[in-house]
């Protein structure tokens, strides 16, 4: 009986513990892991992370005729880990503590980065976003630069010459 | 201690080739015609458990299928690896069920996925595939897609009941579904009238294929953030776990901050998955009081996790070689805090809920599990702990911070529900105890290790103790960031079948706690349905109910 009552009184005086969500805004913490938000003009286009991305919430696709490159988020397949945060090399996507996603809206869960692609000296063809060339070529020196106007393939032909003249 | 594991190296020798794969995990290739002689050693024999069997498709690598029985040896804190290759020409393997009934499941999984045949298995039916999936299709094949369609046209040909108890008694399923559980399962328990004389499980609904999602498209980063999604509850132990098996297999030296802040996480874990069983043992007594304070006090722990992770659940900390968040001297302080002021409130209401008869009289002898049933069905953690068996990986496997710090772990003889409530309460106390000692002593060193390289086609086990027992992965890596093959085992796995051991003799109304009480992440409101063979009517109650009234 004593056992009882006091869990009664115990109980009584905590009061009301639940909160009036969601006409009360709720709290989150500091470094809370909510939406992700690409921020276009930061976003070079490297794919590093897409590669990352274990539910594959983001996608790269290159529109070759189009001359662009999409990087492409899903809201709805998003499991909110922050690993694009970690690997991405210029801050570009950042989670936000913002939580309260549900929309009527689907293309509300969609964010759309297009980039324009650097298109190749030799055969033209697009192989890598503008951006993307301009960042590695400001961390390269510049005798080194030339070659990053190449595609990936002319890249290899190029140099297979240079290594083979060198030889002669 | 080296010179028994130097013993226990030649006395395995009798059976087959002895090999190391890490410092406390040997490998044991045995041919089929020792195998039940060393099962039988292993856990009869020197006071092993069985842990789990795997089945892996090598056919590309070696040109044959392997099984491998896994063994814990708490005593020695060596776990062993029973490795048997099977030719693709003659699948046949025998089985250790009749000696070893708790590997009943992990075989007809094997099974199921390989289709390996293991000889005078007692019940060599399917298990998680339905019985009307095309004969000869095994998924975790190497030469199966994993995007792969199966279309199913033929009927199930399944036995609807138990034909030992069909027909005579009561059949009273519970579950399968329900909009309010996570998890569906079934139980059909077959009752004279108040009392249950037989029971049949009927599992692996939610299956989701994640093996087979990580073996074929992710890479080694991304799988423990799936791992972390195996369990709604006890998540995070899935995630450490798997990293624990890369790590071992590649040799990572994980900085110790880095074992710190996960022992922290899997305590806060711990204290959180207890709390919700209690929370929900008292529901299903009908003291609803208990839930509410219980689950308030749990609040206050999910808190702490979102602070120091970003999430209340999937914590999303670890990759392969470290952690990625660090826990600064103001949050630790934090926490220290919230956890002083939740032990004494704990302690306090505890004390008096615990005091009540009605919890003491309605759990008391209620489905009790004893010792030589606990070992014969290698029940795990709490389950176990409650029954008599001494067992923890924290301290017989130390991983992590484990080694670092002092902390007790109880263990009751009756077996019974209320034993169970009480090992949990205690090991409530006990995490609250330990994450303060670690937070006093977080050494400073980097979170993440430097090197990491992950050699191919190498076994790993990595093993902890969730809040519901021991969690083992076991994982084959592959080159080109990729695993090949990867077995997560939660401890529910080996506490289910348990379950028709407890529930034989007991009354009906106590049906719905002694399910709850291995706390098999199920749950709340389900519902039932009698019906009674003689009049062939029909009717619909609440396992809540249920729990209250009986039948009557």
């Amino acid at each position: 009986m004593r056992e009882r009552l006091g869990l009664l009184r115990r109980s009584i005086s905590v009061g009301i513990v639940t909160e009036k969500y969601p006409y009360k805004p709720i709290e989150v913490p500091e470094g809370f892991r909510g939406k992700p938000v690409i921020d276009q003009d930061k976003c070079l286009g490297c794919g590093a992370c897409v590669n990352a991305c274990p539910p594959n919430a983001l996608s790269m696709t290159d529109d070759l005729d189009r001359g662009v490159r999409v990087i492409k988020l899903f809201l709805g397949r998003c499991i909110f880990c922050g690993r694009c945060q970690d690997v991405c090399p210029v801050e570009a996507i950042k989670l936000t503590r913002e939580f309260e996603l549900a929309s009527i809206n689907h293309n509300d869960l969609y964010q759309e980065v297009a980039l324009v692609m650097a298109k190749c000296m030799v055969c033209g063809r697009p192989y890598t976003t503008i951006r993307l060339v301009e960042h590695v070529a400001s961390n390269l020196p510049r005798e080194q630069r030339s070659h990053l106007l190449l595609c990936p393939d002319c890249r290899e032909k190029h140099s297979s010459k240079k290594v083979s003249y060198a030889r002669w | 201690m080296q010179s028994s594991a130097t013993k226990l190296v030649e006395e395995l020798g009798r059976f087959g080739i002895v090999e190391w794969i890490d410092s406390h995990t040997l490998i044991v290739h045995v041919d089929r015609s020792k195998l039940r002689d060393i099962a039988k050693y292993l856990h009869w024999g020197i006071g092993g458990y069985f842990s789990v069997s795997i089945g892996s498709d090598e056919r590309p690598l070696d040109n044959s299928f392997h099984v491998y029985h896994v063994f814990s040896l708490d005593h020695l804190g060596v776990y062993v690896v029973v490795d048997i290759r099977v030719s693709p020409g003659y699948l046949h393997v025998p089985s250790i069920t009749p000696i070893i009934p708790g590997a009943n499941w992990h075989e007809r999984e094997v099974m199921d996925y390989f289709g390996i045949m293991f000889d005078d298995h007692p019940e060599p039916k399917r298990l998680i595939l339905p019985y009307n999936w095309p004969k000869g299709v095994y998924p975790l094949r190497k030469d199966y897609p994993y995007n792969k369609k199966v279309y199913i046209e033929e009927a199930s040909d399944e036995p609807e009941h138990d034909s030992r108890f069909a027909g005579k008694y009561t059949i009273i399923p519970i579950g399968p579904y329900h909009p309010a559980l996570h998890e569906p399962e079934y139980f059909e328990l077959y009752v004279d009238g108040e009392r249950i004389v037989g029971a049949r499980y009927k599992g692996f609904m939610v299956h989701r294929g994640m093996e087979k999602i990580a073996e074929s498209r992710m890479t080694i980063n991304q799988i423990p953030f799936l791992a972390e999604r195996i369990c709604g509850i006890c998540g995070y132990t899935h995630n450490v776990a798997y990293c624990q098996a890369v790590e071992n297999v590649a040799g990572i030296d994980v900085p110790e901050r880095a074992h710190y802040i996960r022992s922290i996480m899997l305590e806060i874990e711990r204290i959180h998955s207890h709390m919700l069983w209690l929370g929900i043992a008292f529901h299903f007594l009908g003291f609803d009081t208990g839930f509410m304070i219980t689950w308030r006090l749990r609040e206050k722990v999910m808190d702490l996790a979102e602070m120091l992770t970003g999430n209340r659940k999937t914590y999303g900390l670890n990759l392969i070689g470290g952690v990625r968040r660090d826990i600064d001297l103001s949050k630790a302080l934090k926490v220290k805090k919230v956890l002083r002021d939740l032990r004494k409130d704990y302690v306090d209401y505890m004390e008096k809920i615990l005091g009540l008869k009605e919890i003491i009289y309605r759990t008391r002898g209620v489905g009790v599990l004893d010792y030589g049933e606990a070992r014969k069905y290698s029940v795990l953690g709490p389950t176990a702990r409650a029954s008599g068996i001494d067992t923890d990986v924290r301290k017989y496997h130390p991983y992590a911070a484990y080694r670092h710090v002092d902390f007790k772990i109880p263990v009751y003889k009756d077996g019974d529900v209320l034993s169970r409530i009480l090992v949990r309460h205690e090991e409530i106390i006990e995490s609250i105890n330990i994450i303060e000692q670690l937070l006093d002593n977080l050494p400073r060193t980097p979170i993440m290790a430097e090197e990491i390289h992950v050699p191919e086609h190498r076994i790993g086990v990595g093993v902890t103790e969730a809040p519901r027992g021991e969690d083992i992965h076991f994982v084959i890596t592959s080159r080109d960031n990729k695993i090949y093959r990867w077995r997560p085992r939660a401890p529910s796995y080996n506490n289910i079948p348990a379950l028709l051991v407890m529930l034989k003799d007991q009354h009906l109304a106590d049906a719905p706690i002694i399910i709850a009480s291995i706390d098999p992440c199920f749950s709340c409101t389900d519902h039932v349905l009698i019906i009674d063979v003689r009049t062939g009517s029909r009717k619909q109650v609440g396992l809540r109910e249920l729990s209250r009234r009986g039948l009557g």
